[in-house]
């Protein structure tokens, strides 16, 4: 009978005292939208549950001095209800109000939503695009900041060690010229996994692109930032003929699969359909 | 917002109960909580089942070892094959008597050779569910996997692998032959051919299968389970060779059942395990279980030829129509018998040719759900008659207008439709109620608006000897006791009787106690199924209230000095109808009849209407008691570009005959409307080489509530149905014709026609570049 | 096995139960603490039918652990209104229809619940949102929203 050990740390270092001293496998948990299934169908054997939910200091969300910080353990629903987010961050509010169903944003975490790092997670494209920080702490070691784009090393792979844990996600507040857009491609409209997901920032000056994030959802190991095609709209004059040229080059940036939801095939045309898209839209002018 | 619109004949009028919408009697309780499902019941000294499954969709099994479950501390019982005293029986599906390719192969257990994956082969009760759970997991079997057959086409080659020991893939094939069609087609202008592909299809109840099993004092195996029909109990006895009234099915309220607990599910497994263990045993499916091991509905390949003259005339239809069955027979050749006779559709066609087979493959077995057959040739004949309105310059209604079928017009199996038939009514009642039509918002979107004609039978096949049995008795106060072995699915089943009741012999509802579903206790009323129960049952209670309210007027007639025919019962009373102030409490005539030893109470048995067999090399004969004719509309748009749907508008218009409780007639068309929408746009259980890959609700998709619009229901009452107070069946009709509406509203928005459900944003896309 | 004593506030009582690590709310509820008007539709949060509040929030019970609600309380249907005291919303789904087989019916109460205490006058597409994560296979989801409307309308903050 597989033993499995539960604690409820109430600090950061009885989080790590409790790594130390058991030495087994341990599993981090918070909302557990995604760790329990994934102990039901026994994709993971974890000896040792840290719950994290209680850690109340890592439960805000914050703006101080041009950042934005929320920390790991913000439900996604508590993202949909900020003032701050909805103001400042309005594509990674847009993500927090279609990830998953009502039910399930009341428990699941955006740290949980980034450890998870399933290509297809809903907060990661958002956060992409505000080229957001990852902000660990771990038992041996001094804790890191990481670029999120530096952060997913595969499909529900991350860099973060065996003892390390997020404690807070940060992001520097987009200027007042920033426009964005989140728009998510799903088989239905609610508890869907996307098929395809974009989230991107873009500062204009005039018609000219001064700068240009895309992050993309479910075409590739892990989301992705689109570099090559931030850089070639970056300096330009974005016309029609531009926006077409470049969602043809963004087919041949991403590396999607077949599976159940979609071809590959699919999925490639409907990124460059959801890229025009959503340039479009944010040249009209919405702060979407 | 809502938008009831009620067109009816004047049938209102007089009836106390009948005809009020009101909610189900149950549905208190279950907004209580109070409830019990058949998961929610715990026995002292319970054990839990669990159910070994094959790994492989085609596999001989060369060995079990099931020696260290069996040490498991914590485990009463462990079963296999061996250990069942009939571990085969040929099943007539439905209490039937003998008749040729409707029977099936029932094998509670594989041991030697497995036909689907996911196929049962062991069965264990332990002390907890998690130590159940371990002891399957350590039971050993030494698989020798075999190619298997997974496409029904392939199947029925020769030379294609045996999915059965002896038999043929072939189970049964099915004909229609109405005069030479080829002649039919030389007399046609314009012909159109298309073939139509539709998948397994999941019931998605949100209860999965469950029971608990236990041997009570007199040694009777009584089982708790949720289930469509209860009448099983008997396979359940021969499995374990004891006589039929040594076992009792007692019947829960059923979570949804559309089909999917019409065959046994856990019933044998758990009479087993409690026979073997002496103990109770709760058995209930996990989600991934159900939709790995239990039926589902037919994929269909129908190839379609349909022929007409210039004005839109049908002259002629040949259909080639090839199920897949799955791993075992269970009910596809009736799912085939009724595409077979609905293959045309509500529609009048002078040369008609029909070729139906179902075929074994190693693919989950596919059995009963909503429609039975009906949903996938509608899907097919109503693109059919799209294709060909576009062919000809008509709107889709001004074809179907030309051809609808009438009272008094044949089907193309011979079978004189001797009750009204609505249409074209339903149609232009449907269309209209589209409205104006919407404006698209940008310019990827284009709007399409379509309707589709269903005709669904209910009640069952008329060569079956369809009863129904039900109680009615008046206790000495006046209230009164329903006993009736109906299954409640959550339709009002039960409670639709406790209105006829009611209706009957003048009391309130709170008056009437249903009793259900027990097969010791309750007279057996059949299967719900087939949406029989209203018509059935409802009738056999009508016949059971209306004797025992003749012997009370008789009595009551004496005592107020008067003629039965000037009596009436109302509000607990009999009532002379000339002068209401002469009146006697019901509870008085009760009383007064028990003194005399008149007894109050009355079993009815109501007996379907018989015909012979219905020829199955020409088709010819009845093979249904009645349908139910109804019209669907959908507006819809697409985005063009990324292929997805959006639904804008959705009507249902059915002919009810009589709405007994129109509450629960708009929710059956609410519900079924929104369940052909899934099939429409969402619903596809993906089998490769017979593993099921969508294995859980996030894989296989119904609708939520931001994928749907309100459903506009319009009621029609012809009251021209069989049931009682002329009512027809609605459970199934309900759902028939959503899904070519639907598809024919995109055919209208693209100009393009997808020939396979379900229109996923993928297929639209692939479509759309195709032309 | 190891197991954990957790103490749980359910529907307005204290209530003890001895579980493992790994067994979720709704294993306790049904199985250890009577609660079964807590259904269990699919086991891992595709559904809703096992929706409760927990603290003060509509979440999965199979997605919670029992342990998570250790000294926490949970409110499930039966905690929202009874027969002895009904909750409108319980009259108003019966009355609109919005019960047919009912096994969805205590999810979406309670989803239905904790929309209204937010938002006292949801529009029929935020009630349509806020039962987004709970499936029902039979009504075709009308009847229970025009139910929880109703309420709304009625109720009168």
């Amino acid at each position: 009978m597989n033993e499995i050990d539960y604690i409820t740390p109430k600090n950061l270092e009885e989080v790590f005292r409790a790594v130390e001293k058991k030495k087994r496998k341990i599993k981090f948990i918070a909302g557990c939208t995604n760790v329990i299934p994934y102990m039901r169908g026994e994709a993971i054997s974890p000896e040792l549950l840290i719950d994290l939910s209680s850690l109340e200091n890592l439960n805000y969300i914050r703006e101080e001095n041009g950042i934005i910080a929320i920390g790991a353990l913000t439900t996604i629903s508590k993202l949909t209800a900020s003032e701050i987010i909805r103001n400042q961050s309005p594509i990674l509010f847009s993500a927090a109000s279609l990830l998953g169903n009502p039910l399930t944003r009341n428990r699941a975490t955006i740290g949980g939503n980034l450890a998870d790092a399933s290509p297809a997670a809903d907060m990661a494209p958002p956060l992409l695009a505000l080229e957001a920080f990852v902000h660990t702490k771990r038992g041996e070691g001094e804790g890191r900041e990481i670029s999120l784009d530096k952060f997913f090393l595969g499909p529900n792979k991350t860099v973060l060690a065996e003892d390390e844990i997020i404690t807070h996600i940060t992001f520097s507040k987009p200027k007042d010229s920033a426009r964005g857009i989140y728009i998510k491609l799903g088989l239905r409209n609610s508890m869907a996994i996307s098929v395809v997901s974009i989230a991107l920032m873009i500062e204009m000056e005039g018609k000219v692109c001064q700068k240009a994030r895309v992050a993309l959802g479910a075409v590739s190991p892990t989301p992705i930032r689109v570099y090559r095609l931030e850089k070639n709209l970056e300096g330009k004059e974005i016309d029609q003929e531009i926006i077409q040229e470049y969602s043809v080059i963004l087919k041949e940036e991403i590396s999607p699969i077949s599976d159940i939801r979609a071809s590959a095939e699919y999925r490639k045309l409907a990124t460059s359909v959801l890229f025009k898209r959503a340039i479009q839209e944010v040249l009209k002018g919405e702060k979407t | 917002m809502s938008n009831k619109r009620k067109i009816k004949e004047s049938l209102q009028s007089g009836y106390q109960t009948v005809g009020k919408p009101m909610p189900q009697q149950d549905a208190w309780d279950k907004a209580f909580g109070k409830t019990k499902y058949a998961d929610d019941y715990l026995m002292p000294g319970m054990l839990y089942g669990k159910v070994l499954r094959s790994k492989y969709p085609a596999a001989n099994i060369l060995s079990i070892d099931t020696s260290k479950a069996e040490r498991l501390p914590g485990v009463k019982a462990v079963i296999t094959a061996k250990d069942v005293p009939n571990n085969e029986t040929v099943t007539r599906f439905g209490q039937t008597h003998s008749v040729g390719g409707f029977e099936g192969l029932y094998r509670v257990l594989a041991y030697k050779k497995v036909r689907f994956m996911g196929e049962a082969i062991a069965l264990v009760a332990a002390e907890t569910q998690e130590i159940a759970e371990k002891a399957v997991n350590l039971i050993k079997v030494d698989y020798e996997p075999l190619p298997g057959v997974f496409d029904p086409i392939e199947a029925m080659k020769p030379g294609a692998y045996q999915v059965g020991e002896e038999e043929s893939n072939t189970i049964c094939n099915f004909k229609v032959r109405k005069g030479d069609v080829e002649k039919g087609f030389s007399l046609s202008d314009v012909i159109v051919e298309n073939t139509y592909q539709v998948p397994f299809i999941d019931h998605a109840y949100i209860e999965t299968e469950s029971g608990v099993a236990w041997i009570d004092d007199d040694g009777v195996i009584t089982i708790r389970v949720s289930t469509q029909v209860i009448e099983h109990f008997r396979e359940v006895a021969e499995v374990l060779g004891l006589l039929h009234n040594k076992v009792r099915v007692i019947g829960t309220m059923i979570g949804g059942g559309f089909g999917g607990k019409e065959d046994i599910t856990v019933e044998t497994y758990l009479a087993l395990l409690t026979w073997k263990a002496k103990k109770p045993v709760k058995l209930t499916y996990t989600r991934e279980e159900s939709i790995l091991a239990h039926s589902k509905r037919h994929p269909y390949f129908m190839k379609y030829r349909t022929g007409a003259t210039n004005d839109g005339k049908l002259m002629a239809l040949e259909a080639e129509l090839i199920s897949d069955a799955g791993g075992y027979v269970y009910l596809s050749p009736w799912v085939l018998l009724y595409s077979t006779v609905g293959a045309t559709g509500p529609y009048d066609i002078p040369y008609v040719k029909v070729d139906s087979y179902t075929v074994l493959t190693n693919n989950t077995f596919s059995s009963a759900m909503r429609g039975f057959g009906v949903p996938q040739v509608c899907f097919a004949y109503e693109s059919q008659m799209d294709e060909l309105a576009r062919r000809l310059n008509l709107s889709p209604l001004e074809i179907r207008k030309k051809n609808y079928l009438r009272k008094g017009k044949a089907l193309a199996t011979g079978r004189v439709l001797d009750h009204y038939v609505a249409f074209p009514e339903t149609a232009e009642k449907a269309l209209a109620a589209l409205g104006e039509q919407s404006k698209p918002k940008s310019p990827a979107e284009k709007i399409g608006r379509g309707i589709a004609s269903g005709m669904t039978s209910y009640g069952r096949m008329v060569f079956l000897h369809d009863t129904s049995r039900s109680y009615v008795s008046l206790d000495m106060d006046g209230s009164v006791t329903v006993r009736c072995g109906v299954q409640d699915l959550g339709g009002g089943q039960a409670s639709s009787l406790a209105q006829i009741a009611a209706e009957v012999l003048g009391v309130p509802m709170k008056d009437i106690k249903v009793y259900i579903a027990d097969t010791a206790l309750t007279p057996l009323a059949g299967t719900t199924t087939a949406t029989r129960q209203l018509y059935m049952s409802g009738n056999a209670t009508l016949k059971a209230a209306k004797e025992v309210r003749e012997k009370l007027l008789g009595k009551a007639a004496k005592m107020l000095e008067t003629r039965q025919e000037d009596l009436e019962l109302q509000d607990r009373k009999v009532v002379a109808k000339e002068s209401p102030d002469r009146n006697i409490p019901l509870a008085n005539v009760v009383k007064a009849c028990a003194s005399d030893g008149i007894p109050l109470y009355n079993v009815a048995q109501f007996n379907a209407p018989f015909r012979e067999l219905v020829d199955f090399r020409t088709g010819q004969g009845q093979v249904f008691p009645d349908f139910t004719f109804g019209t669907h509309a959908a507006e819809i748009s697409v985005d063009v570009e990324t292929g997805k749907i959006k639904v804008l508008k959705l009507v249902a218009c059915l002919d009810v005959g009589k709405a007994i409780n129109p509450l629960s007639v708009e929710g059956q068309l609410e519900g079924g409307t929104v369940q052909g929408l899934g099939y429409a746009l969402m619903e596809d259980v993906v089998l490769e080489k017979g593993v099921t890959l969508t294995t859980s609700l996030s894989e296989y998709l119904i609708p939520t509530a931001l994928d749907v619009v309100d459903v506009e229901n319009i009621v029609l009452e012809s009251g021209d149905g069989v049931g009682p107070f002329g009512a027809k069946g609605v459970g199934e009709p309900s759902m028939v014709s959503i899904a070519p509406a639907v598809v024919n509203a995109v055919c209208d928005a693209l100009g393009i026609r997808v020939f396979d459900l379900p229109l996923t944003p993928e297929k639209i896309v692939k479509a759309l570049k195709k032309s | 096995m190891k197991t954990y004593l957790v103490e749980i506030k359910l529907n307005g009582e204290w209530q003890k139960a001895e579980v493992t690590a790994k067994e979720t709310l709704i294993e306790v509820l049904r199985n250890k603490l009577g609660a079964t008007e807590v259904k269990n539709g699919c086991g891992k949060g595709d559904c809703g039918s096992c929706a409760v509040i927990f603290n003060g929030k509509a979440v999965n019970s199979c997605l919670t652990l029992a342990l998570q609600a250790n000294g926490k309380e949970v409110t499930t249907l039966k905690g929202i209104g009874t027969e002895e005291r009904p909750h409108p919303l319980q009259k108003s789904f019966v009355q609109h229809g919005a019960v047919q087989c009912g096994f969805c019916t205590a999810g979406m109460i309670v989803s239905a619940k904790a929309l209204l205490d937010h938002n006292s006058k949801p529009s029929r597409d935020e009630i349509r949102e806020a039962i987004s994560g709970n499936l029902c296979r039979c009504t075709g989801y009308k009847k229970i929203i025009n139910a929880i409307q109703d309420v709304a309308l009625e109720s009168k903050l």
